[in-house]
């Protein structure tokens, strides 16, 4: 009696059914799609991969060390990403350099530029002879480049920190500028130390910032395998996802899931000791009383902030970003000895060049394509944003312990099923008709569907980090006022965490008008993608039309990413200064 | 006559399924058996049925696609480029989610297509009649196979204008060549994997070549079961130069202006970028026992096409016309390097003969059986 009663109070409550919605929709985005890769692994051989890998005469060169290796990558990226993004964040958000608004722009641009653009801007500078071929500039100065600077875990570590840590700028930033002015006014009033004031006040509220950009970064770290494959291979530094994409790639893909699952674990692992580190304290710094920002006076040391700021948004930025564009010039592939041309972006089509192909403005498919890709990316952004939200909601106000560790969980590893599995179970769900529901697939739907699985983590840990600033009293109070769920999700923490909810949204859309893994597994020909027509350069070796194309599409992310930066102006007038 | 009977009893196997989950089937096309009509009347039904989906490797497809086209205005070729390791991923999904989209495939990576499609009845063969006669057995069976590609190995001819710098490939594993062999990680991409693979299975080959080069017989370290793989043992062991990708070992080894260029296993028919990429490769083709290895790519039809009639046309137009050359049709693959499998299709001039090249033709089912092993002895001598 008493249970049926205690259920009847728990199914009363609104939040209750919100959790089942959303629980429902990862279990279909997220869930069946893991599931189905642990099957993958057991099915066929009755688990047989799951000794190759973890406990025979392989395992210490297909798991132990390549996971050794990932982890160092991973955890490295992680951590130097945060401080590399936190601190950038606070210059823009909190600090009164000059050209903190460039700086601003700037700083969200490594994470829509391609890692191998970053890569091959390491490699121009720091190769050495090992490979053979070209060497970089250094060593054609006769500077004698050591192993270890050209290949392996540091060039590969500190790529991809140039590459991922845009995202916990995003994140913190967001976090900064929504700690009220009155806040530290009040705690410079009682005489507190501008590094007491900063290590008291504006670290603790933006901890789940930190925190969510961490685990981003570790995520696309240790998942990444362009980065790795092109730095790591020639000293034969292996990682997880060097090994999984092997596996699959040369047929061995029940392999592959295996490791994917592991790599699932670990992930599962870290985001639990990350959420241990900062549970049960409570972050909220936006209260009833909203004021503007506060700008950190920096006296002296603003230019020293600005020299450093600078040459850290010039080296992950401006070079990758002239290399890629020079590398589009270019008569021979990343090489300056042929000259120059425009032909790859503009030329007709010319037998004696890349067998015909005309330069990439040239295609009408480009504009289609572009249309299809920008479509794709917002419909994405829109959803997963959504999602993204409500489950970070969820997570917030749900009692139990156990819905919010499985929400937040699903959440969090879509970057870590590789794309092909995903695509594939994609395909097993939707592929025939449901009931009376038609086939989706080889609909645009499908691939909006994928795409928000994919990119789910941006938008769930930012609206995570963003939502777990705002203090309870406020929905409390329009509790008592007689608001309902939607109503205060509406009208107060939509709006008070919106930077972050859009900068979640921004990174999907960026993701997503850039990835190929997930889509070319589910797209077909009625809809052109801009990454898609890489691909079709790339595998003919036709590197400046893959690379002008990834100009563009990295021109449109920028593009999106002003105009996110102009949304969030114009919701919080108070935060701009 | 053993062919037709096997491709009866394939093109069975799908039609009774159609015929069974159809509640009216569109007689006409059901009843077709494709094998007995003309190359005319195949047209006739290819132009009705108006359109044809495929799957390709390269996209060297969108150029077939135009030469189709022209010659068949009222068929509309719908391409998607896709690499083969996800086509055969896509494929089989596509083919148990019952949703297939593509007619054609256009597939490379042998080994596993056969193994994972061919053996599932996801693909099924379709060999033009018209073309039978001038193909041998290994490339019609289990797919017909359009033109082979090569991984063999590959020098700086500007650095070493007299000709090749190695006689033996057990030159590679001495110290004269240590840190100065370039190949793509085997375990990182399928082609590199067949190319390991074949040195294992002409382990008798290699076991002679050692004998050739050293003097005396082979002898094989614990746990390593034959020459072959000895030989890939001493090469990582020699601090073998693996990459991610075939264009980082062209770059490597071809790279002009280089003083002590390393050589490397790589596409002959990539040697055709030399003036544009201005790279010098040059392929070692005398090479003892064999510079590497040819393989094939494959076109086949999908289970339960849409298109049946417009499928097989187009395949028998990917085979080429006959004409020396393969006409238009087989243009965007009559390249230097890469060789036609039909015998009347002369090969590309500027490029030896397939014969003179001497490389080892991979046998699919034989590569299948063997590069899981082969894969895992890889991991073992990182």
């Amino acid at each position: 009696m008493i249970a049926v009663r205690r259920l009847s109070t728990i199914f009363a409550r609104p939040i209750t059914w919100i959790a089942l919605l959303v629980a429902a929709v990862l279990v279909v985005l997220v869930a069946a799609p893991l599931a189905g890769l642990v099957a993958a692994t057991v099915r066929e051989d009755g688990g047989g991969s799951w000794a190759d890998v973890l406990a025979s005469s392989l395992s210490q060169n297909l798991f132990w060390q390549p996971l050794g290796n990932s982890l160092l990558v991973a955890i490295g990226t992680g951590l130097i990403s945060t401080l590399l993004g936190g601190f950038l964040a606070w210059v823009v958000v909190m600090s009164d350099v000059p050209g903190r608004r460039i700086i601003g722009v700037l700083a969200t641009i490594p994470f829509a530029l391609p890692s191998f653009a970053i890569a091959l801007a390491w490699e121009s500078v720091f190769r050495n002879d090992r490979l053979g071929g070209n060497p970089g500039l250094l060593a054609s100065l006769g500077v004698a480049v050591p192993d270890a600077l050209s290949w392996g875990a540091l060039p590969v570590t500190l790529t991809l920190v140039a590459h991922y840590y845009s995202l916990s700028f995003v994140v913190v930033a967001a976090a900064l500028a929504g700690i009220g002015g009155d806040l530290i006014a009040a705690a410079e009033l009682t005489g507190a130390s501008r590094a007491r004031v900063a290590a008291r006040i504006a670290l603790p509220a933006v901890a789940p910032a930190l925190l969510s950009g961490f685990l981003l970064a570790f995520a696309e770290g240790i998942s990444n395998f362009a980065v790795p494959a092109l730095l790591g291979l020639p000293v034969r530094f292996q990682t997880l996802s060097t090994r999984l994409y092997g596996a699959i790639s040369t047929g061995d893909t029940e392999r592959g899931y295996v490791l994917a699952i592991l790599l699932v674990l670990v992930a599962a692992v870290v985001l639990y000791l990350g959420n241990r580190a900062t549970r049960g304290r409570s972050f909220a710094v936006i209260t009833g009383k909203a004021s503007r920002a506060r700008t950190v006076r920096t006296g002296p040391w603003r230019w020293p902030l600005l020299a450093a700021s600078l040459a850290l948004v010039t080296a992950t930025t401006i070079i990758p970003g002239l290399v890629l564009a020079v590398s589009t010039l270019l008569r021979r592939t990343n090489d300056l000895d042929g000259g120059f041309t425009l032909h790859f972006w503009i030329g007709a089509s010319d037998p004696s060049i890349a067998q015909g192909f005309r330069g990439v403005l040239s295609d009408p498919v480009l504009l289609q394509a572009g249309m299809g890709t920008i479509a794709l990316g917002a419909s994405v952004a829109l959803c997963a944003g959504a999602l993204g939200l409500v489950a970070a909601y969820v997570v917030r106000r749900v009692r139990s312990n156990v819905v919010g560790a499985g929400i937040g969980f699903l959440a969090y590893v879509p970057f870590l099923i590789p794309g092909i599995a995903l695509g594939a179970a994609f395909i097993a769900q939707f592929g025939a008709p449901i009931g009376p529901l038609p086939s989706l697939y080889g609909t645009f739907a499908i691939l909006v569907v994928a795409g928000t699985a994919a990119s789910l983590p941006f938008a769930f840990q930012t609206s995570r980090s963003a939502l777990g600033q705002v203090s309870n009293e406020l929905e409390e109070a329009a509790l008592v006022a007689g608001a309902g769920t939607g109503r205060r999700i509406g009208r107060i923490l939509l709006p008070l965490s919106a930077r972050g909810v859009t900068g979640g949204a921004m990174l999907v859309f960026v993701t997503m008008v850039r990835d190929l893994s997930l889509v070319v597994l589910l797209v077909t020909p009625a809809t052109p993608l801009l990454a898609v027509q890489t691909f079709r350069y790339t595998s003919e070796g036709f590197t400046q039309h893959a690379n002008a194309i990834t100009l563009v599409i990295a021109a449109v992310s920028v593009a999106a990413t002003l105009l996110a930066r102009r949304l969030q102006g114009a919701r919080r007038p108070w935060t701009e200064s | 006559m053993q062919h037709r009977i096997r491709w009866a009893a394939v093109a069975a196997a799908p039609l009774a399924l159609v015929l069974a989950s159809c509640a009216a089937p569109a007689e006409s096309e059901e009843a077709i058996d494709f094998a007995s009509l003309s190359h005319e009347e195949l047209i006739e039904l290819a132009i009705e049925e108006g359109e044809v989906s495929v799957y390709a490797f390269t996209s060297r497809i969108a150029t077939v696609e135009e030469a189709f086209e022209a010659e068949y205005p009222g068929i509309d070729v719908v391409a998607t480029d896709i690499s083969s390791t996800e086509q055969i991923q896509r494929l089989a999904s596509e083919h148990a989610a019952g949703s297939a989209t593509a007619d054609v495939a256009y597939v490379s990576d042998a080994p596993v297509v056969i193994t994972e499609l061919v053996d599932e009845g996801v693909l099924l063969p379709y060999v033009p009649e018209r073309v039978t006669g001038s193909l041998a057995e290994e490339y019609r069976t289990p797919l017909v196979s359009n033109r082979l590609s090569t991984k063999v190995l590959m020098y700086n001819e500007q650095a070493h204008p007299d000709g090749a710098p190695v006689e033996n490939l057990w030159e590679l594993t001495e110290p004269a060549w240590a840190g100065e062999v370039v190949l793509v990680d085997p375990n990182v991409r399928g082609d590199y994997l067949d190319l390991a693979t074949e040195l294992s299975l002409q382990a008798d080959a290699m076991a002679e070549a050692y004998e050739a080069h050293f003097g005396e017989a082979i002898e094989l370290e614990d746990g390593v079961p034959d020459a072959g793989l000895q030989f890939l043992k001493d090469l990582y062991a020699n601090d073998a130069i693996l990459t991610d990708d075939t264009d980082n070992v062209n770059a490597a080894v071809g790279a002009t202006g280089q003083e002590d260029p390393p050589v490397g296993f790589t596409s002959y028919s990539d040697r055709r970028d030399n003036e544009d990429e201005g790279w010098a490769l040059q392929v070692a083709a005398d090479v003892v026992p064999s510079p590497g290895i040819v393989f094939p790519a494959m076109l086949g039809l999908t289970a339960e096409p849409a298109n049946p009639a417009a499928a097989r046309l187009l395949i028998d137009f990917m085979m080429g016309d006959d004409s020396e050359t393969g006409g238009s049709a087989f243009e965007p693959f009559y390249v230097a390097g890469d060789y036609p499998t039909r015998d009347d299709i002369a090969a590309p001039a500027d490029a030896v003969s397939l014969d003179e090249l001497g490389a080892w033709i991979i046998d699919p089912q034989r590569t299948a059986e063997a590069r899981g092993d082969v894969a895992d002895f890889l991991l073992t001598i990182q």
